[in-house]
């Protein structure tokens, strides 16, 4: 390697420095979260003057708590399925498809990445208002599958496009036919993509709040907007716990990731 | 080709992709157990019409015939034809084993049977020691070995290869040419192969099939190829060759008499018969001219300069010019004939050693 770290004497001290403020920057705002959900202070002390669960606690005994986590959970995984069923084949057709204004098509596909999400919100708005689905579980996925489907049109665009057509005309030849061709060999193929698609998917529904806020009614609220509207009115450390829960989570769910990609890359 | 039906007839076959004729009234017959090749450059047709015989390109007019009857309405899945790529084409997910299982599989054969097949499929291309690997952890070479076995697992009695080894270096492709040679005489399968490599087409092939411009432009065995070639085009294209420009004097049957630009007379053969001062190409091979003392008596001669002589181990390659500048390449292991540059030869060959052409193919030449 040009760059040998071995090699460059004091001068690598400086690089270390950066990566560690680096990580700190990125890490400490998480760090110091944790540690108030965990505080006993009421006020979000720091340093907390003792240690507790009883946020957490709080957080299982409210019926509201509960309620936003399984809406999210149920919103979420809706998404995440539709999200794969509409940007399967849609990938299909922008990679293989030979039809005018394909490029163009692409584009459309993704947007909802580009327009601002508050412009998105309150187009939907009017849209939901107009036949009445305002606060419904349906107005929540049709909102989310929006911002969801670019992550999924884009994981599963680039894995077919690395997906080489002659491999599926090798199984067709091979007495497959089209249909068996696509669902033993295309998609096992490129099965890393769709299960990027749907991790995405999920991701991008679990954490909105901008259209989330904007959907929402009294009865139904997912996750982050219920944690919105308790932060507008008052700043407790359920919060920091519920967030602390949040990135566990998240956590969690990268772990698996790089643990299944790990086993099935090969 | 024997006398019995051929196994594949192409007949009057065209296709277009657009307002181009990418196979442009090809025919030809493949008898059963043959190896025949389609020969061309890029764009010549020659795998256009490898993917109408196995089905996935349907042809804008003329037709495919396996063992007598019509393909054309036969779906690709359903011609039991078995076709390896230019590109990998492994299943990456599965193994060695369950690749080449794969079409016994679908066609729903019992696990003791695909088990049994995988096996002598893996010995016959010698990896019977990889069938647990992933496709990904095999060399170029021992992928498309594993699609060769992969291909003739169930057992078909047509072999398509669309130039297989084209991503692979010279060494491997060598080895490969052989195995494939080897297992086409223990198997008998009718194989159809593609490639722009005329060394490989002369190696490997009963029949090659010269593809130009959509069009074959010759059909024959190696030596019908390099001996009678039909046109300029093939004489070109297959082996090396030395072209000449001159008018006909005179041409009776087969044999022609030709005036170069220096006024020199040169007897050859030509296949078609030609008219008084039509504008012609001689074509020499380079191995079937000798070099001489400028002093000596021979039969048919052109005085040439010497300009480069180049070793080659088993031969020596001379490079001589005519009056007229023309280069010429000389091939011989007379060593007697080596001289220094810039001396006088004469350059001789026989009459049966001089083809002439139309000069109408120039431009595909």
């Amino acid at each position: 390697m040009l760059l040998n770290l071995n090699r460059m004497g004091p001068g690598r001290y400086v690089l270390y420095g950066i990566g560690v403020l680096t990580a700190l920057f990125l890490l400490l705002p998480v760090a110091f979260i944790a540690a108030l959900s965990f505080g006993s202070s009421q006020w979000l002390q720091f340093p907390p003057p003792g240690w507790t669960l009883k946020w957490y606690a709080a957080i299982f005994n409210d019926p509201r708590w509960v309620e936003s986590i399984w809406t999210s959970v149920k919103v979420a995984f809706t998404v995440m399925v539709l999200s794969i069923a509409l940007g399967l084949p849609a990938a299909f057709a922008l990679v293989r498809g030979k039809f005018p204004g394909r490029t163009l098509l692409h584009a459309f596909f993704i947007s909802p990445m580009i327009v601002p999400v508050i412009i998105l919100a309150i187009a939907l708005y009017v849209f939901v208002l107009k036949f009445g689905l305002n606060g419904t579980f349906i107005a929540f996925v049709a909102a989310h599958l929006i911002v969801a489907l670019p992550f999924s049109v884009i994981c599963i665009v680039n894995s077919l496009e690395g997906f080489d057509e002659s491999t599926e005309k090798a199984a067709i030849v091979c007495g497959a036919t089209k249909a068996e061709a696509i669902f033993r060999v295309t998609l096992p193929a490129i099965r890393l993509g769709i299960f990027s698609a749907a991790l995405f998917s999920f991701l991008a529904s679990w954490d909105e709040v901008v259209l989330g806020i904007f959907m929402a009614s009294p009865t139904l609220q997912t996750l982050p907007v219920r944690m919105w509207t308790t932060l507008r009115q008052d700043l407790t450390p359920v919060i920091a716990s519920v967030s602390t829960l949040l990135i566990a989570l998240t956590i969690v769910i990268m772990i698996i990731t790089a643990f299944l990609r790990r086993r099935y890359a090969r | 080709m024997s006398a019995q039906a051929p196994l594949v007839n192409i007949r009057n076959l065209v296709k277009h992709f657009g307002s181009v004729a990418a196979v442009d009234d090809v025919s030809l017959q493949v008898g059963e157990g043959e190896f025949l090749t389609f020969l061309g450059s890029s764009g010549s047709g020659k795998t256009t019409t490898l993917f109408i015989v196995a089905g996935f390109e349907d042809p804008t007019a003329g037709d495919v015939e396996i063992d007598g009857r019509s393909v054309l309405s036969v779906k690709p899945n359903e011609r039991n034809i078995g076709m390896v790529f230019q590109r990998y084409t492994l299943f990456p997910h599965m193994t060695v084993a369950q690749n080449v299982g794969f079409p016994l599989m679908v066609r729903r054969r019992s696990k003791a049977e695909i088990d049994k097949a995988v096996k002598e499929m893996l010995d016959l291309v010698q990896l019977g020691a990889y069938a647990g690997r992933k496709p990904s952890e095999l060399s170029g070479g021992q992928q498309q070995r594993v699609a060769l076995a992969r291909a003739l697992v169930y057992k078909p009695r047509i072999l398509l290869m669309d130039e297989p080894l084209a991503a692979l270096d010279k060494r491997l492709r060598e080895d490969i040419q052989q195995e494939i040679r080897r297992i086409h005489r223990e198997l008998g399968v009718t194989i159809l192969y593609v490639t722009h490599d005329q060394e490989e087409a002369l190696r490997m092939s009963d029949r090659i099939a010269v593809f130009s411009h959509g069009k074959i432009a010759q059909i024959g065995s190696g030596a019908d190829l390099y001996e009678r070639p039909a046109d300029a085009f093939v004489a070109g294209f297959i082996g090396n060759s030395n072209f000449l420009q001159g008018s006909v004097v005179q041409s009776q049957q087969d044999q022609v008499a030709v005036r170069l630009d220096d006024g020199t007379v040169i007897r050859g053969n030509t296949r078609h018969p030609l008219a008084a001062n039509a504008r012609v190409r001689l074509m020499i091979r380079p191995e079937r001219l000798a070099l001489a003392p400028s002093n000596d008596q021979v039969d048919q001669s052109l005085d040439v300069t010497l300009s480069d002589t180049t070793y080659l181990g088993d031969m020596l390659q001379h490079e001589v010019v005519t009056a007229w500048q023309q280069r010429i390449t000389v091939r011989t292991n007379d060593r007697a004939a080596a001289s220094s540059a810039g001396n006088a030869l004469k350059l001789h060959f026989a009459s049966t050693d001089v083809m002439v052409f139309e000069d109408g193919n120039r431009a595909t030449a």
